[in-house]
């Protein structure tokens, strides 16, 4: 993954002296380790400038400016004239130019989708499905208690519950589910031949489902989608599979990771660990701090003017990173920002990103991971690493966490 | 206490509605609906944490 950093790869307009060395993939900390910690990792550009440019930062090995502190990422991810979310992430894994909808559209478009998709995951939509995401998180946790005395959190409840809780909202059954965690496994994560191939898998399935629905619909997310007007216009078959790939890309690893890191997190913390357990009413706050400490993903937006960032001589075209971690490890924003407190009150954190592409998914994401918190504390006595065994975290493009084995016997 | 509702600023995190619902009011899609609010003694606490918890600062208070 790591490449050498030539002068070549630097556009020419980028000042020398505002160069680092820094980059989500490559730093220190982010390739997979062991016990790795890659979100505290990524605290040490707050010892630098605001801005910089960072010559390889995304998957594909792209230069990009990244802008550090919360305060300056609030004024790029709520400015999308300037800075602009079209980028056909997904897309280009095939050598293809589409949008994820309405994730890389940009305002006045994007608001007609984004009205269309709101109400099917707002706050008190999501109320409405809570009953189900428990009564997914008991079962799932109860078969694991009655298993044994330890577990693989990822394999054996993160995953299964975040992809349970996707199907529920598509209207599919569960007996696809492995194969779903390794379509998304091998599109976030995979290799150069294995994500296209995972790409297209996922396509296939989105219009094949979109195509059945088509023909009779029922009451479910794909029937919702083929129906529904934007503009007075039904959706095209391009926008129905945009809207439909990122739900499926955005819904899957980043709710399991984000559980995986908070148990990882309690289990190596015992007295937060008894303190939620004694005290259950305290979750919801330390999901916000646990949200914050350990967010997973960067917003890359493409700059469609030429544009001076305090002193950041930023071209048209240029990528403009504002990653989630760093942010949320701002100096100026948090006090103590390297320090997790579970009862931090103030905590404006940026783990659903600023701005109108505001993660759409937020509201049924944090209350899979509070209820995944409560009904795992309920049901699993005191938890730690076992023994013998090392997690391992890595960066990147999406943050994770693997072969973390719990033990409470 | 009043709070300045800054609708245009609003991207729906319902934050503020999270800390006290009773005081913050989101529309069909979970947004705060338009229109400054005006906080009753009793409130001023809970209405301060759900003003201070907006990340993206469209939430001002003024006494």
């Amino acid at each position: 993954m790591a490449s050498v950093v030539t002068a070549s790869s630097i556009p020419a307009h980028v000042p020398p002296e505002m160069v680092r060395d820094f980059s989500l993939f490559t730093a220190p900390g982010m390739a997979p380790t062991p016990n790795g910690d890659p979100q505290a990792a990524t605290a040490c550009v707050h010892a630098g400038p605001p801005v910089f440019y960072s010559p390889m930062n995304t998957r594909d090995g792209k230069g990009t400016w990244v802008v550090t502190r919360a305060r300056d990422q609030r004024r790029v991810l709520q400015d999308p004239e300037t800075f602009s979310s079209h980028r056909s992430i997904f897309a280009s894994a095939l050598g293809e130019s589409w949008p994820m909808i309405p994730l890389e559209l940009d305002p006045p478009e994007h608001g007609a989708f984004r009205s269309l998709l709101n109400p099917l995951l707002s706050p008190k939509r999501v109320m409405a499905l809570e009953p189900a995401v428990r009564e997914r998180a008991a079962f799932l946790i109860d078969r694991i208690a009655a298993a044994g005395t330890d577990c693989d959190v990822m394999k054996a409840f993160a995953l299964p519950f975040a992809v349970n809780i996707f199907l529920r909202f598509l209207g599919l059954p569960d007996d696809r589910l492995e194969e779903f965690v390794s379509w998304a496994n091998n599109l976030l994560h995979g290799d150069n031949v294995q994500r296209p191939v995972a790409a297209r898998t996922i396509i296939a399935f989105i219009e094949d489902l979109a195509a059945q629905r088509r023909r009779q619909p029922v009451d479910d997310f794909m029937s919702f989608l083929v129906q529904a007007k934007v503009n007075d216009r039904s959706l095209t078959d391009l926008e129905v599979r945009g809207t439909g790939v990122l739900l499926f890309v955005a819904g899957l690893d980043t709710v399991a990771a984000a559980i995986g890191f908070d148990l990882a997190y309690l289990a190596r913390n015992p007295q937060d660990q008894k303190l939620l357990r004694d005290e259950p009413g305290r979750i919801v706050l330390a999901t916000e701090e646990l949200l914050r400490a350990y967010p997973t993903v960067q917003m890359i937006r493409v700059a469609t003017r030429d544009v001076d960032f305090d002193g950041a001589p930023i071209r048209k075209g240029d990528y403009v990173s504002c990653a989630t971690m760093i942010a949320n490890r701002d100096p100026e924003e948090f006090s103590n920002p390297d320090v997790v407190d579970l009862g931090r009150e103030d905590n404006r954190h940026t783990a659903f990103a600023y701005g109108p592409h505001r993660c759409l998914g937020s509201h049924l994401a944090r209350r899979e991971i509070v209820i995944g918190l409560e009904e795992w504390l309920k049901r699993i006595p005191a938890f730690g690493i076992k023994a013998g065994t090392a997690p391992i975290a890595y960066g990147g493009h999406v943050f994770g966490i693997e072969n973390l084995i719990l033990d409470w016997s | 206490m009043r709070i300045i509702v800054h609708r245009d600023k609003c991207q729906g995190h319902a934050r503020c509605w999270s800390m006290a619902p009773e005081i913050f009011t989101l529309d069909d899609e979970g947004y705060i609906v338009p229109g400054d609010l005006d906080i009753a003694p009793g409130d001023e606490k809970m209405a301060w944490r759900g003003a201070k918890s907006c990340p993206e600062r469209a939430l001002e208070i003024a006494e």
